[in-house]
C-alpha cells in the first residue's frame, strides 16, 4: 500500500507525479542520511584522532539516548497529527518519582521504576483525554501540562536526588560491546517502534489520522481511542528516558529535561515528519537524533563556542524544511 | 475584436499533457460555456486564465492589449478577470462582508476600513443576488454551504470585472438559487460583461449560455453556437462515444424482499453548532436488493440523515433496525460493524487521505483483510489493481497518491473502499456530483450491480433524472423531514420537486 514498503511516512506529496527524466526525488530522511554521512565522512578524515576515537563515538551515542527515546514517542504524535510539548517536563518528573520511590519511600528499585512508568502514563492519558474527549488543541494542553509536571517535578526532586542505590545506577552504567546501557535500550525501542509503525495494522492509523481525521473517523477508526494512547505511549517512552537518564548520572534532576521536547520536535521534523500529519517514520526521527547529536560533537571538537550550536541546528531545521518545500513545489 | 482571444495554449504537468495548443475567444457580452469531461482540462485553462497557473506555450489577448502576462491572481484580478472558484475560498470565521471583500475593504484615512461603507457595498451585492435575508455582519460559517457559494459569487462579482468566470456555480445550489445566479448572469451580459460558465449540467448550458467549447483531453473539440447544438451532440464530442444517459432501470426484483435496513421514529438532538434538532421523525426502510434514493434540495437533511445513521450525528430518538433487530450505532464503527457503509459527497474532506496512496485509501476500512498484526502491502497493492481494471481509474498505478487523480477518478477510489469493505447497506451522498458523464454513467452501473447483488443501496441525489433513472422508490425529504414516499416507475421530476419544495422555507439559517 505503499511505495517503499521500508518507507512509508516520508513520501512528499505529489512525488509519483515525476516524470521518467528527472533526477530520483529525495525525501528529507534521505537527504538527512546523505548529509550526515558526509559531515562523518569529512571528519573521520579531518579530525582523525579525536573523532573517530571510540570514546568520542561512544560519547555521541550516550547523549542522543535521552533525546531519542523522546523523539520515538514524538514522531509517533507527529505521524497521528497531534503533538506534545510535556515530553521533556514528563522525562524529569519521572525519573524524580522513581528515585523518590527507591531513596526516600524504600520501594524496591523495580517497583519504583514501575512507579515512575506509571506516572508517565497517567500524565499522557491526561493529555490523550484533555486533547481527544474535551476536544482541546494539542499545543495548548501540553503546553498547559508541562507547566504542571514541571512544577510537580520541583516539588518532589527539588534540587536533584542524588546517591540513588547501586542495583538501579549498574543498569544505567552497564555496558555491552562498548555501549552503554541507555544505548542499546533505545536501539531496541527504536527498532521496535519502526517497524509497529510502519508495517503493523494498529499503527498504520496513525498515518490516516494524521492524514484526515475525518475521513479517518468515517472509515471506521476510533480516532479518540487511537489519540488517548498516542499520548499515553509518548508519556511512557518519556518516562523511560527519564528514568534511564537517572540512573545513568546516578542521579533524579527535576530539569533534566528542561527544552529536550523542542529538541525531539526537531529531530523529528528533521527526519521528514510533518505538523500536518501523515508522515515521517521512527528511522527517520532516529537519523534527526543521530545528526543532531553529531553536530554537536563536530562543533565541539572544532571548538566553536558552545553558543553556536543553537544557531546551526535552528538553521539546519528551518532549511531542511524549506529546500523540502521547494523541491515539492518544483514538481507541480 | 474579441474582448479574449487564447491562441494556442499549452500545458504540462510532469508526466502529463494537460492542455494541447487550445484557442478560443470569448467576446464582451456572451456567455461562453465550457463542457468536458473531468480531466479535460477545463479548470487548468480557467486557471490560466485566473494567473494561478502560467502556460507553457501560447498568447492570450485581453481588452484590446495583446500577449498579456497573467503572471499571478493579482495581476489577472488588475486586468479586470474575475474567477467563482469550484472550490470555496472563504473564511468562515469572519463576517460576509468581511469575505466578500477580503483585504480590499474600502478604507477611509490611515488605511482605517470604513465598515458602514463595506456593510452598505455587501448589502448591495447580496440584494443583486436575491439574498435580501442575508445580514453582511453574519458570520460566513452560520450560512448553509449553498449560502456560502453564493457570498463567493458576491466576492467575484465586487470585483468589477470585465470577465467573470464561473466554475460550477450551481453544484451546491438549489433551483431558486441558480435562477437568481441566472439572472444575475444575464444581467452581466446586458451589461457587455464577457463570461465564461462550466457547469456539467447541460440543461444549464441550453438556458444561459451564447456558444459552447468542449474540450476532450486538453484538446479542443469545437465551438459551437449553443442554437445550433443539442445534447446528443455535445456528449458525443465530450466523451467521445455513445453514452447512455439515464435509462431507466427495469429489472426490479427486489419487491418481495424483507426490509433489510429500517429507520422507526429517528429525530437527532442537533449537533455542536446547530443546538435546534433538525431531523424530525424519520421512518423508512429499504430492501436487500434495492435502490432507494433520498432525493430533495441542499439543505433538507440528507446528508444530516446519512451521518445520524452513520453514527457521526448524535440521535435523540428514534430505532434503527437491521434484519428487523435493533442496533445499537454510537460511531461510524459501530455502523460500519452493523453492516453499513457511507460514501460521503464531500470527497476530499471526509472521504479521502489525498497524500496517502490508491491502495492504501482502498484498503482503510477493512484493514482485518490484509493481515491481523502485519499489514500487507503488496497484497493491498493487488487489490488496488483489481479495483482499477473493474472501475477503469486512470492512474499510473495503486501507489499513485490520490491527489494527482481527476475528480471522477477520486470518486472510483472513494467507492472501492466501500465495494471492498462489502456492507450489507450502503448510503451513497451524491455520487456523481462534479464528475464526469462517463464517469457518471459507470458510477450509476456499479450502483445497480450492487443491488442485483442483494446489497441495499442508499443514494442521496440532487440530482432529478439521475434519481428517476436509479431508483426503485424514492423518499423525498424537506426541513428535515420525510416529505413523500413515490415509486420509482410512477415518480416524474415533477412530483419530487413539488414534495421537495412546497411551503419550503428560504435556505436561510
Amino acid at each position: 500500500m505503499i511505495t517503499e514498503t521500508e518507507n512509508p511516512g516520508t513520501r512528499p506529496a505529489g512525488h509519483e507525479t515525476g516524470g521518467f527524466r528527472r533526477l530520483p526525488v529525495l525525501t528529507r530522511e534521505t537527504w538527512l542520511l546523505l548529509f550526515t554521512t558526509v559531515i562523518f565522512a569529512a571528519f573521520s578524515v579531518g579530525y582523525n584522532i579525536t573523532f573517530l576515537s571510540a570514546a568520542n563515538f561512544s560519547a555521541i551515542l550516550r547523549n542522543l539516548a535521552f533525546e531519542g527515546m523522546l523523539a520515538v514517542g514524538m514522531m509517533l504524535l507527529i505521524v497521528g497529527g497531534m503533538f506534545d510539548l510535556s515530553v521533556g517536563a514528563m522525562a524529569s518528573l519521572a525519573g524524580v518519582v522513581t528515585g523518590w520511590l527507591m531513596k526516600y519511600a524504600g520501594v524496591p528499585v523495580p517497583l519504583a521504576i514501575l512507579g515512575g512508568l506509571a506516572v508517565a502514563a497517567a500524565g499522557g492519558l491526561l493529555n490523550g483525554f484533555v486533547v481527544a474527549r474535551v476536544r482541546v488543541n494539542p499545543l495548548i494542553t501540553t503546553l498547559g501540562t508541562m507547566g504542571i509536571f514541571q512544577g510537580v517535578a520541583l516539588l518532589i526532586g527539588g534540587p536533584g536526588i542524588t546517591f540513588l542505590p547501586a542495583s538501579f545506577t549498574r543498569v544505567g552504567q552497564a555496558e555491552l560491546l562498548g555501549l552503554q546501557m541507555p544505548v542499546w535500550l533505545l536501539l531496541a525501542l527504536a527498532v521496535a517502534a519502526h517497524y509497529a509503525l510502519a508495517h503493523t495494522r494498529f499503527f498504520r492509523k496513525y498515518y490516516f489520522i494524521g492524514s484526515n481525521e475525518k475521513a479517518a473517523r468515517l472509515s471506521g477508526i476510533n480516532v479518540e481511542r487511537m489519540q488517548m494512547l498516542g499520548f499515553t505511549l509518548a508519556g511512557v517512552t518519556a518516562g523511560l528516558a527519564g528514568i534511564v537518564y537517572s540512573s545513568r548520572i546516578a542521579t533524579a534532576s527535576a530539569t533534566v529535561g528542561v527544552g529536550a521536547e523542542l529538541q525531539a520536535i526537531t529531530a523529528v521534523i528533521l527526519g521528514g515528519g510533518s505538523l500536518a500529519g501523515g508522515r515521517g517514520t521512527i528511522r527517520g526521527a532516529m537519523i534527526g537524533v543521530f545528526f543532531m547529536a553529531l553536530m554537536k560533537n563536530v562543533l565541539i571538537i572544532s571548538r566553536v563556542s558552545s553558543e553556536w550550536q543553537g544557531i546551526v541546528l535552528g538553521g539546519v531545521l528551518v532549511a531542511a524544511v524549506a529546500l523540502d518545500s521547494v523541491m515539492t513545489r518544483r514538481r507541480g | 475584436m474579441p474582448l479574449l482571444a487564447a491562441d494556442n495554449i499549452q500545458k504540462s504537468f510532469p508526466g502529463v499533457q494537460v492542455l494541447g495548443g487550445v484557442s478560443f475567444d470569448v467576446r464582451a457580452g456572451e456567455v461562453h460555456a465550457f463542457v468536458g469531461e473531468n480531466g479535460a482540462g477545463k479548470s487548468t485553462l480557467m486557471n490560466i486564465l485566473a494567473g494561478v497557473h502560467q502556460p507553457d506555450a501560447g498568447t492570450i489577448s485581453f481588452n484590446g492589449r495583446g500577449a498579456v502576462m497573467l503572471a499571478d491572481e493579482h495581476a489577472a484580478q488588475q486586468l479586470g478577470i474575475a474567477i467563482v472558484f469550484q472550490e470555496r475560498s472563504l473564511f468562515p470565521t469572519l463576517s460576509v462582508a468581511e469575505n466578500i471583500f477580503a483585504a480590499r475593504q474600502p478604507a477611509g484615512r490611515f488605511g482605517r476600513i470604513d465598515r458602514a461603507r463595506m456593510f452598505a457595498e455587501a448589502r448591495a451585492l447580496l440584494d443583486r443576488l436575491g439574498l435580501g435575508a442575508v445580514s453582511p455582519a453574519t458570520p460566513l460559517s452560520e450560512l448553509s454551504p449553498a449560502g456560502q457559494q453564493m457570498v463567493e459569487i458576491a466576492k467575484a462579482l465586487s470585483l468589477d470585472a470585465k470577465l467573470m468566470i464561473f466554475d460550477e456555480p450551481t453544484a451546491a445550489l438549489t433551483p431558486a438559487e441558480t435562477s437568481a445566479l441566472f439572472r444575475v448572469i444575464l444581467g452581466l451580459r446586458a451589461d457587455g460583461v464577457g463570461v465564461i460558465y462550466i457547469s456539467h449540467r447541460l440543461e444549464e448550458i441550453f438556458c444561459i449560455a451564447d456558444r459552447v467549447t468542449v474540450l476532450r483531453d486538453g484538446k479542443l473539440q469545437g465551438t459551437l453556437s449553443v442554437a445550433a447544438t443539442g445534447t446528443d451532440d455535445l456528449v458525443r464530442r465530450m466523451v467521445g462515444r455513445e453514452v447512455a444517459l439515464h435509462q431507466r432501470r427495469v429489472d426490479r426484483v427486489a419487491d418481495a424482499n424483507p426490509a433489510l435496513l429500517e429507520v422507526r421514529g429517528l429525530s437527532d438532538a442537533g449537533a455542536l453548532h446547530h443546538a435546534r434538532p433538525f431531523l424530525r421523525d424519520i421512518s423508512f426502510s429499504v430492501r436487500a436488493g434495492e435502490i432507494l434514493v433520498c432525493a430533495g434540495l441542499a439543505g433538507a437533511g440528507r446528508t444530516e440523515l446519512a451521518l445520524s445513521l452513520f453514527g457521526l450525528r448524535p440521535r435523540a430518538a428514534g430505532e434503527i433496525l437491521i434484519d428487523g433487530r435493533p442496533v445499537r450505532i454510537n460511531s461510524p464503527a459501530d455502523a460500519i460493524r452493523a453492516g453499513l457503509g457511507y460514501a460521503s459527497e464531500d470527497r476530499k474532506e471526509l472521504g479521502l487521505f489525498l497524500d496517502r496512496t490508491i491502495a492504501e485509501n482502498i484498503a482503510v476500512a477493512k484493514l482485518d483483510q490484509f493481515g491481523s498484526w502485519w499489514l500487507d502491502d503488496r497484497r493491498g497493492e493487488r487489490v488496488a489493481e483489481e479495483f482499477r481494471l473493474k472501475l477503469r481509474i486512470v492512474c499510473r498505478g495503486p501507489r499513485q497518491t490520490v491527489q494527482t487523480l481527476s475528480g471522477g477518478n477520486q470518486q472510483k477510489v472513494a467507492l472501492a473502499k466501500w465495494l471492498l469493505a462489502d456492507p450489507r447497506v450502503l448510503i451513497v451522498d451524491e455520487p456523481t456530483r462534479g464528475i464526469d458523464v462517463g464517469a457518471k454513467a459507470e458510477v450509476h452501473q456499479l450502483l445497480f450491480d450492487l443491488a442485483r447483488q442483494g446489497k441495499a443501496v442508499i443514494v442521496i441525489s440532487s440530482d432529478f433524472p439521475e434519481a428517476l433513472a436509479l431508483a426503485d422508490r424514492i423518499i423525498v425529504m424537506r426541513e428535515g423531514r420525510v416529505s413523500g414516499e413515490l415509486d420509482g416507475p410512477g415518480a416524474t421530476e415533477e412530483r419530487i420537486m413539488r414534495l421537495a419544495s412546497v411551503g419550503a422555507e428560504p435556505w436561510l439559517p
